[in-house]
């Protein structure tokens, strides 16, 4: 995971959003650890995933990639996010 | 225990594309579709905007005033077509055994759009959870559990014997007419009317299916959106409707005379125990429910001339199911037509298993298979015979039909004509 | 529902018999069968003021709420954001019944030797309420993607299965009170048909606010405001139901196949008949009722002074007392007059679906502590029928009949035997 000093979303937010969305508890320190682990491996199904997206989507007003909800890791899954945060798609 | 042998002896349809068997049977030997935007609400702002409507007024279809009044529409539609269905059958209640005869009927969502509707009213749109109960409109209970629908059926036709609501998601039309099927074949009744009816149309619904992104956003083209199969697919377009057919002790239905379309001669159903809406690629849960099933039917899968399929038209659902015909009926399921109604008729969640093998009846009854519409583009992964379009005209000895529902139901029915080669 | 399942067992040949080795309750008396079993036995009430948020200003006073229950002590968080408080207490309650069965993943002779059955009522009221308040009150995009999964019928079956990677026959019967028995006859017909177990039961949570605004339409449901009060069946004081939540699931199982892995045989399935006849008629639920009990015993293989106990559907509204005490004499005749009758229900409110499944549990539990239960808040029966009141009463009970009426028209009646007592036919 590079260049994550200007992430919008953290790994913090990731964690939390997994634990109150998808009731998927993995704390920040583990999630970094293990962020190019499947998102299955930590028990979040598509449809944990896709709530996720629907949250974010509400919190930045914007519609994020049709991919975000196919990403397979936390690590994708934040990298493409990110991605799509700061150039506004 | 001896099992008996269950015929179908009537069918009653509500779908989409028009109200009755006649017009049913037309869509689908035509291979219209019969998918629009949605009209039943506003359904600006939402994802899909597109569903497979019926144009039904219940007066005109029979039902009187104070039946309308206390019955949500899916009730009405079940109504409509157990009506269709014991005329069909020439069934005269008066003169069966009222105990020997059942009412097993399936819904998915039951009374939700009825529920949704007063739900805005008590809730003044959802501003207040310590709801206002005096806003609320009568008859509400009636909406609060789905047993009603089975009870409004079983009211009408002065059924007394056992009555049940079958509740298993996108296979229960299929689930309701096995469970019926089961009380006839076991003799606790003689008589069963069996189908299942949905009006899911509704804005809790259609969100809800828009936050899982299950349902087709084609909204520029609704009359195409349907796409089962096809490489292009994305999703399923909502339906509604009702299906009932009447089976019967087929000693009895002869007994009587009756006219017998065909015999239920298998059933089966499992969990995949895997995901509340996903399903796996492999398929080995379905092709164990259709293996059970054959079983039952005393049939190897060589034997089935026609498959009809859940076919919603999702990207998952199409593979798995294609995987699953294969592994059951191996080599001979690429000499087999296999295709979705619902690529004409919409998906109507738990009434579509019924609606279906009510085409599958007709489609014996006709000695034709109704197509896939829509469909032009294959899919690598989806490489069986889907009936592009067109019907096609095909001796049906044996017909299998399949569904799959969320909380991962899946089950599958097998129907037997009755003269001639059969067992 | 059945069909000859490939678990390597005969199918049909008329000896498979369907046992209970395991039950999971979770009721207002309590979480688990024995804090559920002591509240009976005891013939205490847990029927109380509705507490839950947003039902205070509501015209419904009185029901049974399950206190106290934290399911994430039994069941992964995950499991719990997508699925409403009635799939909690299943998930909890199959646990229980998992664990009083002593069934663990070294029985599972095969994913697809395991079914589930649920009945269910209503569904998933709460988050179904929740989130049409996120529907209409915010927009389309505030509405969660578990509404899809949580507020339908099939959630709890479904949940139970994924759970535990059940792939047996799996089914879900949405029903009026009654339904609770149909679904244990489903799984006593999925045994004989040749699946080694079924998981099976009902439990219902109808106390959020719109799910009671739903059910003040009946005209059954009772209104008063005084728990001892509130649901009193066969009295002149009779004046409707206490709804209630929870329920219960019940571990089902070929009888050999129980036997093989050393399970208890706490009692048989013996016989199950349904009947319908109008909601609301409560007269004519005489001769269904009648008729269902007949069926049931005729199933079984028992005559009517082989009943020892009925547990009674006790709906609280005179006319349908009258006709549940001139079924049973209609139906077990001179019997019916002599053979204790209970419900323990009048201390728990009525669980819709999951009540009679409540009984069958507390049948079993009766028949194995040799103690009716008593029936609470009733002291002055008016009917023909010897009802246990007041304090337990002793007893060597081996044969169970348990019934159930349904709001919507259905009649059931179940007999549960103690092991040994039931001729092996299917």
């Amino acid at each position: 995971m590079t260049d994550q000093l200007d992430y919008q979303v953290t790994v913090e937010e990731l964690s939390a959003l997994m634990k109150r969305t998808a009731g998927v508890h993995v704390d920040p320190i583990t999630l970094r650890q293990q962020a190019d682990d499947g998102f299955d491996a930590f028990g979040l199904d598509s449809l944990g995933l896709l709530g996720i997206v629907a949250e974010l989507e509400k919190r930045y007003g914007l519609g994020l990639p049709e991919q975000a909800e196919r990403c397979k890791t936390p690590a994708d899954f934040l990298a493409l996010v990110n991605g799509a945060l700061k150039t506004g798609v | 225990m001896t099992r008996r042998r269950v015929a179908v002896t009537g069918i009653g349809v509500v779908a989409p594309g028009g109200i009755g068997v006649p017009q049913f049977w037309g869509l689908l030997s035509d291979g219209r579709t019969a998918t629009r935007r949605i009209s039943l609400f506003d359904p600006a702002g939402l994802r899909s905007q597109i569903a497979a409507e019926c144009d039904f007024e219940p007066l005109e279809h029979g039902l009187d005033l104070a039946t309308v009044q206390r019955s949500d529409r899916y009730v009405q539609f079940a109504l409509v077509a157990a009506a269709e269905a014991v005329r069909d059958a020439d069934l005269d209640m008066a003169r069966e055994d009222p105990w020997r005869a059942g009412a097993t009927l399936g819904t998915a969502v039951g009374g939700t759009t009825r529920l949704e509707h007063d739900y805005v009213l008590v809730s003044e749109r959802g501003s207040r959870w310590d709801v206002d109960a005096r806003r609320a409109e009568p008859h509400l209970e009636r909406a609060f559990t789905p047993a009603t629908l089975s009870s409004a059926v079983a009211e009408e036709f002065g059924v007394r014997g056992p009555v049940q609501t079958v509740s298993t998601g996108c296979t229960s039309g299929l689930d309701a007419v096995g469970y019926a099927y089961h009380a006839v074949a076991e003799g606790r009744v003689d008589v069963c009317l069996a189908g299942a009816a949905d009006s899911p149309i509704s804005p809790i619904t259609m969100a809800c299916f828009d936050a899982i992104k299950a349902t087709s956003p084609n909204n520029d083209d609704p009359a195409h959106a349907s796409r089962p199969f096809d490489a292009d697919r994305n999703g399923f377009v909502m339906g509604e409707g009702a299906a009932v057919l009447v089976l019967e002790d087929l000693e009895h239905a002869r007994a009587r005379g009756a006219h017998v379309y065909c015999e239920i001669s298998g059933y089966a159903t499992f969990g995949n125990a895997y995901h509340m809406t996903g399903l796996t690629k492999e398929g080995l849960e379905m092709a164990r429910a259709i293996d059970t099933a054959l079983d039952m039917a005393e049939l190897d899968g060589s034997a089935i001339d026609y498959v009809n399929a859940h076919g919603s038209g999702t990207q998952q659902n199409d593979r798995h199911e294609t995987a699953a015909v294969k592994r059951s009926l191996g080599e001979h399921a690429y000499a087999t037509p296999m295709s979705s109604i619902k690529s004409m008729v919409g998906h109507s969640l738990g009434a579509i298993g019924s609606i279906e093998l009510a085409a599958c009846v007709l489609a014996m009854h006709h000695q034709v298979v109704p197509p896939t519409a829509n469909y032009t583009t294959p899919d690598p992964e989806c490489d069986l015979d889907y009936v592009p379009r067109e019907a096609r005209e095909r001796t049906l000895r044996h017909v299998l039909s399949v569904g799959s529902g969320f909380g991962g139901f899946q089950s599958a029915v097998v129907l037997s004509g009755c003269e001639g080669g059969l067992r | 529902m059945s069909g000859p399942q490939r678990s390597g067992r005969p199918a049909r040949d008329g000896s498979r018999r369907a046992v209970v080795t395991g039950l999971g309750v979770v009721s207002p008396h309590g979480i688990g069968a024995e804090a559920h079993w002591k509240g009976v036995a005891d013939g205490t009430s847990s029927l109380g003021p509705v507490t839950r948020e947003g039902c205070a200003h509501l015209p419904l006073k009185v029901a049974g709420e399950v206190h106290g229950f934290d399911a994430a002590e039994t069941v992964e968080g995950r499991y719990l954001v997508q699925t409403d408080r009635f799939t909690h207490f299943a998930l909890t309650a199959t646990e229980l019944a998992l664990e009083d069965a002593r069934f663990g993943r070294a029985d599972v002779e095969s994913p697809f030797s395991v079914g589930v059955v649920t009945a269910a009522g209503s569904g998933g009221g709460e988050f179904g309420q929740r989130e049409l308040q996120n529907l209409w009150g915010q927009g389309s995009r505030y509405v969660g993607p578990y509404q899809s999964i949580a507020w339908f019928y099939a959630a709890s079956t479904g949940q139970i299965s994924i759970r535990n990677d059940f792939k047996g026959p799996c089914g879900v019967v949405a029903a009026d009170e009654a339904g609770g028995l149909d679904a244990l006859a489903h799984a006593a017909l999925a045994v004989r048909g040749g699946t080694d177990t079924v998981v099976c039961g009902a439990t219902e949570a109808p106390l959020a606010p719109y799910s009671i605004v739903c059910q003040l339409g009946y005209p059954e449901l009772s209104a008063a405001g005084e728990p001892d009060r509130a649901y009193r069946p066969f009295t002149e004081a009779a004046c409707g139901f206490a709804p209630a939540e929870g329920g219960a699931v019940l571990l089902v199982e070929e009888e050999r196949a129980a036997v093989e892995r050393g399970a208890d045989v706490r009692a048989t399935i013996a016989g199950h008949a349904a009947t319908f006849t109008g909601p609301s008629r409560w007269a004519e639920s005489r001769e269904g009722l009648a008729r269902a009990v007949q069926g049931a015993l005729a199933e079984a293989g028992c005559r009517p002074e082989e009943v020892d106990v009925v547990f009674a559907d006790a709906l609280g509204v005179p006319e349908a007392d009258r006709a549940e005490a001139l079924a049973l004499a209609d139906a077990l005749g001179a019997h019916a007059r002599r053979v204790p009758v209970t419900a323990p229900k009048t201390g728990t409110g009525r669980a819709y679906c999951a009540a009679p499944v409540l009984d069958v549990a507390t049948a079993v539990l009766a028949m194995e502590h040799g103690l009716i239960p008593p029936t609470p808040h009733v002291f002055d029966v008016c009917h023909d029928l010897d009802l246990v009141t007041g304090r337990a009463r002793p007893a060597e009970p081996r044969t169970a009949l348990v019934l159930g009426r349904g709001l919507m028209g259905s009649n059931a009646a179940l007999v549960v035997r103690k092991d040994g007592t039931a001729p092996r036919t299917a």
